[in-house]
């Protein structure tokens, strides 16, 4: 089967109208266990230290396991993206720039939307009836996401990971959506978590491993990822062209922040962790989101995947037993 | 009720506090690496082996902070997050009930607002020890100069951009070759420091300033770090042991 990159969420209907299957060279490098070869790889390759580590780890499994063709997002997601396709180019991947046009313009993303299509050689109806072919299936990531903070059944990890996997459905929708009922069946049989704090996670999916399991473990749970939640376009639209103008990742921030809130608001959060990735320029976004939530925000910063450290568990522990004592539940109190 | 041992595990040494009666009738400092080295014992910690608790009295109970917190795994021992334990520390060394309070350590900054004696919000800095007390000392050791000298330097200022505690060196070497006064990189060392922390202060908009941490002993970022917010720094007796304190007070 024709396998195709994407380095982050990209119109995967249009993918698979073509009969081909999607790859998150994300999720392919953080799930491979050379996943650190592969940032030493890239940085042999001549890729700087103080360039990210998704964008290391991307290129380096993207040539290791032979994906021959990439869809790179050069607008809306990173700029390091541009170059990474120069040097896909450069080693022979095919790749094909896909932009989230900055402010939403209509016009420029229903030019975008035809132009892949025309790419891989299919009908916008076809890209459609894969948008609802795939709604169908986003429709129980909708359900994971709600029974993590409606019924407390999910835990805040079962929550990244599924809906992590919604840029590619692990490139077989049918298995992924299979899976995804059987893992709802299991998880109404749960009681319900009781964890004392609800947290929010924004920004990127963490690089750092065992975050969520850690913050449980001191009575937080995560029971929001903005990000991940947003890799399931629970927005909707009528069209693809709609449902990519609604996903708020790639634009501006503002509709980011109402969608936040908004959740905050409704999953009854505490406090909110804001994760950044070492050398992104989203960090920068950290100021906006400590002036405009309202709520206590703690920034973790992540660079190369790995178990969280340290300097990290002492942040994460003091934050969760500071929202306890502003609670009036402190367990140390 | 006994005495309690505070001990606050930190990036460059291990800080022990012990109280009972009302007051803190022992202190002691130790090494992070000996620490470890000389305590270590199956999965656990054994201070029964430190030299320098020693002269320690008897205590009935251990309370630990630090970086140590989920490697410090003292027998017998209860574990309190670093923020509040430094939190508690200045409350009772103080008196005070709310400031911001600046805890310049080993490797970490911290920044503490305390509102009605509790912790109200709180920033650390990134990855990254610039400005940091290893920073400071590993400019004075380049410079060959005691810490007391360096503390004693706040006048004409040299402007150190470098970003990295490691890199600050090589640019400290630099100054010296172009003929800079050692007084003068030693006071721009300080300055940095106080650059660093300054927009993490910010945020707080605070009114009164309590520096604790090794770095705080040194007077001349106290000063710098009065001018830049425009309030008074206040530094408890003692600094260094205030992250001990506040678990021991716990």
């Amino acid at each position: 089967m024709r396998r195709v990159g994407i380095t982050t969420t990209v119109p995967s209907e249009v993918i698979f109208a073509a009969g081909a299957a999607p790859v998150d060279l994300n999720n392919l490098f953080v799930g491979d266990f050379k996943r650190s070869t592969y940032i030493e790889d890239a940085e042999v390759a001549g890729f700087p230290r103080t360039t990210c580590a998704w964008i290391k780890g991307m290129y380096a499994a993207c040539l290791d396991h032979g994906v021959g063709e990439v869809i790179a997002v050069t607008q809306g997601d990173c700029s390091n993206t541009h170059v990474l396709m120069e040097i896909y180019r450069m080693r022979g991947v095919r790749s094909i720039p896909f932009n989230f046009p900055y402010g939403r313009d209509r016009e420029m993303m229903a030019r975008q939307m035809a132009l892949l299509c025309e790419h891989f050689g299919v009908t916008q109806e076809a890209a459609e009836r894969w948008r609802e072919r795939l709604n169908a299936i986003r429709a129980r990531l909708w359900e994971i996401d709600r029974m993590t903070w409606e019924d407390n059944t999910v835990t805040g990890d079962e929550n990244n990971l599924w809906l992590v996997s919604a840029s590619d459905f692990d490139g077989e929708p049918e298995a992924f959506e299979r899976r995804a009922e059987e893992f709802i069946a299991r998880a109404r049989e749960r009681k319900p978590l009781e964890h004392p704090l609800r947290l929010a996670y924004i920004g990127v999916p963490p690089a750092i491993e065992g975050l969520y399991q850690f913050a449980e473990e001191r009575g937080a749970r995560v029971v929001f990822n903005e990000t991940q939640r947003q890799f399931a376009m629970p927005l909707g639209g009528a069209t693809l062209e709609e449902q990519y103008l609604r996903y708020t990742y790639p634009y501006d921030i503002g509709p980011r922040i109402e969608d936040i809130r908004r959740e905050i608001e409704r999953r009854r959060i505490d406090g909110v962790i804001h994760y950044v990735q070492s050398f992104c320029h989203r960090q920068m976004e950290d100021l906006i989101f400590r002036e405009r939530l309202g709520l206590p925000v703690l920034t973790v910063e992540g660079d190369a995947p790995r178990e969280l450290d340290a300097r990290t568990k002492i942040r994460l522990e003091s934050f969760i037993e500071m929202l306890a004592a502003r609670k009036g539940a402190a367990p140390w109190a | 009720m006994g005495v309690t041992l505070g001990v606050d595990a930190g990036s460059r040494e291990v800080k022990f506090a012990a109280y009972g009666d009302g007051e803190v009738v022992f202190r002691a400092k130790v090494d992070t690496v000996r620490f470890y080295l000389t305590c270590r014992n199956g999965a656990g910690l054994d201070l029964s082996k430190l030299p320098e608790l020693a002269g320690a009295p008897r205590w009935r109970r251990i309370v630990a902070t630090g970086y140590g917190r989920n490697n410090v795994n003292i027998h017998g021992g209860a574990t309190l997050p670093e923020i509040m334990a430094h939190a508690r520390g200045a409350v009772w060394q103080t008196g005070l009930t709310d400031f911001t309070l600046v805890d310049l350590g080993g490797q970490d900054t911290k920044v503490i607002a305390v509102k009605g004696g509790a912790v109200d919000d709180f920033v650390m800095n990134d990855k990254c020890a610039a400005g940091s007390g290893r920073y400071l000392e590993n400019i004075a050791r380049a410079l060959g100069a005691s810490l007391d000298e360096l503390g004693a330097m706040r006048g004409e200022a040299a402007a150190l951009s470098a970003t990295c505690a490691i890199f600050g060196e090589s640019e400290v070497v630099g100054l010296v070759s172009e003929g800079v006064p050692v007084e003068v990189i030693l006071a721009g060392a300080n300055q940095s420091v106080v650059k660093r922390l300054a927009p993490m202060i910010a945020r707080y908009r605070p009114r009164i300033i309590v520096a604790t941490g090794g770095v705080a002993k040194n007077g001349a970022v106290r000063a710098m770090l009065a001018e830049a917010a425009g309030v008074e720094v206040i530094t408890p007796s003692d600094p260094q042991h205030n992250g001990a304190i506040g678990c021991a007070v716990a």
